[in-house]
């Protein structure tokens, strides 16, 4: 419940703030946050499979957007689309997760 | 422990909603900053265009009026009168007034196939050159009054290309391209080199080339300048100058 209402305050906060992105790194943003979203979704289902661990889940977090965004940096240098190899891996542990995370809270 | 964790959790999800809401935004604000700028272009033209199509009508309506004015002032004296006459016929053979009558209709379009190789690509186009030919051989039919895509054609028009597509009067025309020439006999036409030529291409490329004679063909008037100015030499002489490829002129036919 706490995670949902930190989701929402981040989101009111960027609404709010406008921040601004330089438009040649927004690709990267967008992938950094494919990885993101999925670290938030493997560490909620931690969290319920009482299995969380803080310093896993933040560097998870971090690294994940991290490596995401440079994956697709470093296949722009070498005119090679990457963002695909991230959409798909990281779209893929996305479902995982929520599938997890569904028999968790439901018991399906 | 479990509060630790799920501050830790709540923070991490703050921090994720921020820069996704951020990543959506700078999205969109990319999205709109390239599309407009192609529509605001695209807009820009087609302004510029219907102001030009609407200068041309108001040429074209003050000559006229001015035409008439001219007549009913002159209508007094006898010569006067000639004047106007001849004033008249002037006009006509200048091609500042709209002329109706029968003629041929010549449609000209490029390929629709797809050329075999990026060298013949140019065998596949409607070229400049295609034009001039094509309008050469309509006033050697006896044609009077030639407009190509409702352009009319004066003594001192040019049919140019400019980055592949052909100017008249200095305005742009997309294809297909449609000369209406009236007074040009068919017959005459269809014995001309550039005719015969067409029929073959329309065979081997696939070029369109359509001959309609019509009974009531219409032309308009032309609106650009017609002050003529003229060069002249350069003191101490000037050098030849260099004569045109032929080959490249052909259009890669």
């Amino acid at each position: 419940m706490l995670a949902l209402a930190g989701l929402i305050i981040g989101a009111l906060v960027a609404l709010l703030l406008q921040p601004s992105v330089p438009a040649e790194t927004t690709r990267y943003v967008a992938m950094g946050m494919v990885a993101a979203v999925d670290a938030a979704f493997g560490g909620t289902r931690a969290y319920l499979d009482r299995t969380f661990n803080d310093r896993v889940f933040v560097l998870a977090f971090a690294s994940n957007a991290a490596v995401a965004a440079g994956l697709v940096w470093l296949g722009d240098q070498l005119a090679v689309d990457l963002t695909t190899a991230v959409v798909v891996v990281f779209g893929v542990r996305i479902f995982q997760n929520l599938a997890a995370l569904r028999r968790r809270l439901f018991g399906g | 422990m479990l509060d630790r964790d799920s501050l830790i959790l709540t923070v991490v999800m703050a921090i994720l909603g921020f820069l996704v809401c951020t990543a959506v935004l700078a999205g969109r604000a990319e999205r709109e900053q390239a599309a407009p700028r192609q529509a605001e272009l695209v807009r820009l033209i087609d302004d510029r265009r219907s102001l030009v199509a609407d200068l041309d009508q108001a040429v074209e309506r003050l000559r006229a009026d001015v035409f008439r004015a001219r007549t009913r002032v002159n209508r007094n004296d006898v010569r006067d009168r000639e004047a106007a006459r001849v004033a008249a016929q002037l006009a006509e053979q200048a091609g500042t007034v709209p002329l109706t009558g029968r003629g041929l209709v010549v449609e000209l379009a490029p390929s629709k196939r797809q050329p075999p190789s990026q060298q013949e690509a140019g065998a596949y186009q409607i070229h400049d050159r295609d034009l001039q030919l094509v309008v050469n051989a309509l006033f050697a039919s006896g044609a009077e009054a030639v407009a190509i895509n409702d352009s009319r054609l004066v003594s001192t028009t040019p049919i140019r290309s400019a980055g592949g597509t052909i100017v008249v009067n200095f305005r742009p025309l997309s294809p297909p391209y449609k000369v209406h020439a009236i007074g040009a006999e068919r017959r005459r036409f269809e014995a001309s080199e550039i005719a015969r030529r067409f029929r073959r291409w329309t065979n081997l490329f696939g070029l369109g080339f359509e001959l309609r004679e019509e009974r009531r063909v219409e032309v308009p008037a032309y609106t650009g300048r017609v002050t003529i100015s003229s060069a002249t030499p350069a003191p101490g002489g000037a050098r030849p100058a260099p004569e045109p490829d032929p080959s490249k002129a052909a259009g890669g036919r």
